[in-house]
């Protein structure tokens, strides 16, 4: 598959304070590739050094292809109205607005309103909208739905799901893990400038997800058990209230979350 | 080409959208101009000799000192200057653009000035409009210049006005516009050299190119253009 994104050694300080202390990874051909980590873990560093907009100290950033960028922190004049903003940007990019696009995104409704009239979700529809004016062949996303509505976040996943099925890859910043669990490919989890994991939402699962949370609950009350050997404990389990002669009203097992597991790694447990 | 004569006629309709610029370039040098013209030319024998030019002096100092520093600031001081480099946008275009607007809407005003000091106070109309045209055009690109340094070389929106008035008064003041400049002490004569104002004013008021008055005002738009081009590396960095 054509790498379109490739990093290599990735290093980038801020005076005294290292950010980025050698990041190594690649992004293919119609991915969405998720950056997740904590506040301050350096995935704006990262994406704005790969988006050409921050100078980086060391190492080598290679993109294939025309990029597209949704800054996380954007703004406009107050006063520019929606599709002003899209034809001034679009004709600095000599192109000419996709208007299939322009109405997927739901510009059109709020087309004249100016920029301070807009609402997050407007405001984060229409910087959508001036990432894609140029047809980029890659989309870089900074948290595209932080404060947004259930709504909002809908018509937003939905559009990164027709970029991919269009052949674009997407490479998003995000803390929403249910989020990056629908909608991305392959996910690197940065933590203390390194990246601490990186694979499919099910090899998470399957490195750090091996522990369980077992509830009984019988007509005496509920006991917790944990494992990290469900079928062994289970079995055991259920042989032991047996022999009691306790009756079992219920039996809940809980695999530890997929927000679990990131926290697990992006703190360094 | 397209592309920026758009942007210069949007930028044009966003000053006019925008309050501030319209009350620091119309109404305010407007309101003074009806007030301060009535004043002038009923207390000061000779006063309608040099209206037009005086008021044209005070709109166009005001409107480029107090009206463009903030629509720069807004650029340059928040995320609006990512969004111009992450959509391929020259840095320097949010600078040309709003300096191209705003020269437009002070000249807007000069002229109104020029067609209504003569019907409202019996103003005397310059003896040579061209060269009175040609020195408003460089007086303003000069002002302009200065607000640019103020807007580039703020950071805090909220800190403008106090840059901005920190000029404008003496500005205004030791120009001679208000009285004449043979009335203040020494010092405070040399001081409004340093200031456009004062050679704009003589320049208008001669009618005449001299490279007496235009040299300071070439070397106040050489100085204020090198400052910005600092400032603008400065800002792309920050």
């Amino acid at each position: 598959m054509k790498k379109r994104i490739q990093i290599h050694d990735l290093k980038k300080s801020y005076q005294d304070r290292v950010v980025l202390k050698g990041l190594d990874f690649c992004v293919y051909q119609g991915e969405v590739f998720a950056l997740l980590g904590i506040n301050g873990a350096g995935k704006t560093t990262t994406l704005e050094c790969m988006e050409g907009l921050r100078d980086y100290d060391s190492g080598s950033v290679d993109i294939d292809g025309r990029i597209g960028i949704q800054l996380q922190s954007a703004s406009l004049p107050e006063h520019i109205k929606a599709m002003e903003a899209v034809v001034l940007f679009s004709k600095w990019n000599h192109t000419k607005a996709d208007q299939a696009m322009i109405s997927a995104l739901g510009i059109d409704a709020f087309a004249d309103k100016q920029y301070y009239q807009l609402s997050t979700g407007q405001k984060r529809r229409l910087h959508l909208a001036l990432a894609l004016l140029s047809s980029p062949d890659i989309i870089f996303l900074d948290e595209p739905t932080a404060g947004l509505d259930v709504e909002g976040r809908a018509a937003l996943h939905e559009q990164i799901r027709k970029l991919k099925a269009a052949g674009k890859t997407i490479l998003l910043a995000s803390h929403d893990m249910a989020e990056v669990e629908s909608l991305c490919d392959r996910i690197a989890i940065l933590s203390e400038g390194r990246i601490a994991f990186i694979g499919t939402a099910w090899e998470l699962n399957e490195r750090v997800g091996k522990h369980y949370d077992i509830v009984i609950r019988t007509e005496e009350g509920t006991q917790n058990y944990e494992s990290d050997n469900i079928g062994e404990t289970l079995l055991n389990l259920l042989a032991q209230y047996k022999e009691a002669g306790t009756v079992i009203t219920d039996i809940q097992v809980n695999r530890g979350s997929l927000e679990q597991h990131f926290m697990k790694i992006a703190k360094g447990e | 080409m397209e592309a920026f004569l758009y942007g210069v006629s949007l930028q044009w309709k966003l000053d006019i959208r925008s309050r501030t610029l319209l009350t620091t370039c119309y109404i305010v040098p407007l309101l003074f101009f009806g007030v301060m013209g009535g004043i002038f030319t009923s207390v000061m024998p000779g006063a309608e000799q040099t209206l037009i030019q005086s008021m044209t002096v005070f709109g166009v100092t005001m409107g480029a000192l107090i009206g463009l520093p903030p629509s720069l600031v807004e650029i340059y001081g928040s995320d609006i200057k990512k969004v111009y480099k992450a959509n391929g946008v020259p840095l320097c275009l949010g600078l040309v653009l709003t300096t191209i607007s705003a020269l437009i809407h002070l000249f807007i005003m000069s002229i109104l000035i020029y067609i209504l000091a003569p019907l409202l106070f019996d103003a005397v109309i310059p003896r040579n409009p061209a060269a009175y045209f040609t020195s408003l055009v460089i007086f303003i690109l000069v002002s302009l210049g200065m607000a640019c340094m103020i807007g580039l070389g703020v950071k805090e929106q909220a800190k403008t006005p106090m840059f901005s008035i920190l000029i404008f008064l003496p500005s205004t003041m030791l120009s001679g516009i208000m009285f004449p400049v043979e009335m203040l002490p020494e010092a405070f004569k040399i001081a409004g050299r340093i200031f456009p104002a004062s050679w704009g004013y003589r320049m208008m008021i001669q009618g005449k190119f001299s490279l007496e008055n235009l040299w300071p005002l070439l070397l106040m738009l050489a100085v204020s253009a090198a400052v910005c081009i600092v400032l603008l590396k400065k800002v792309s960095r920050r």
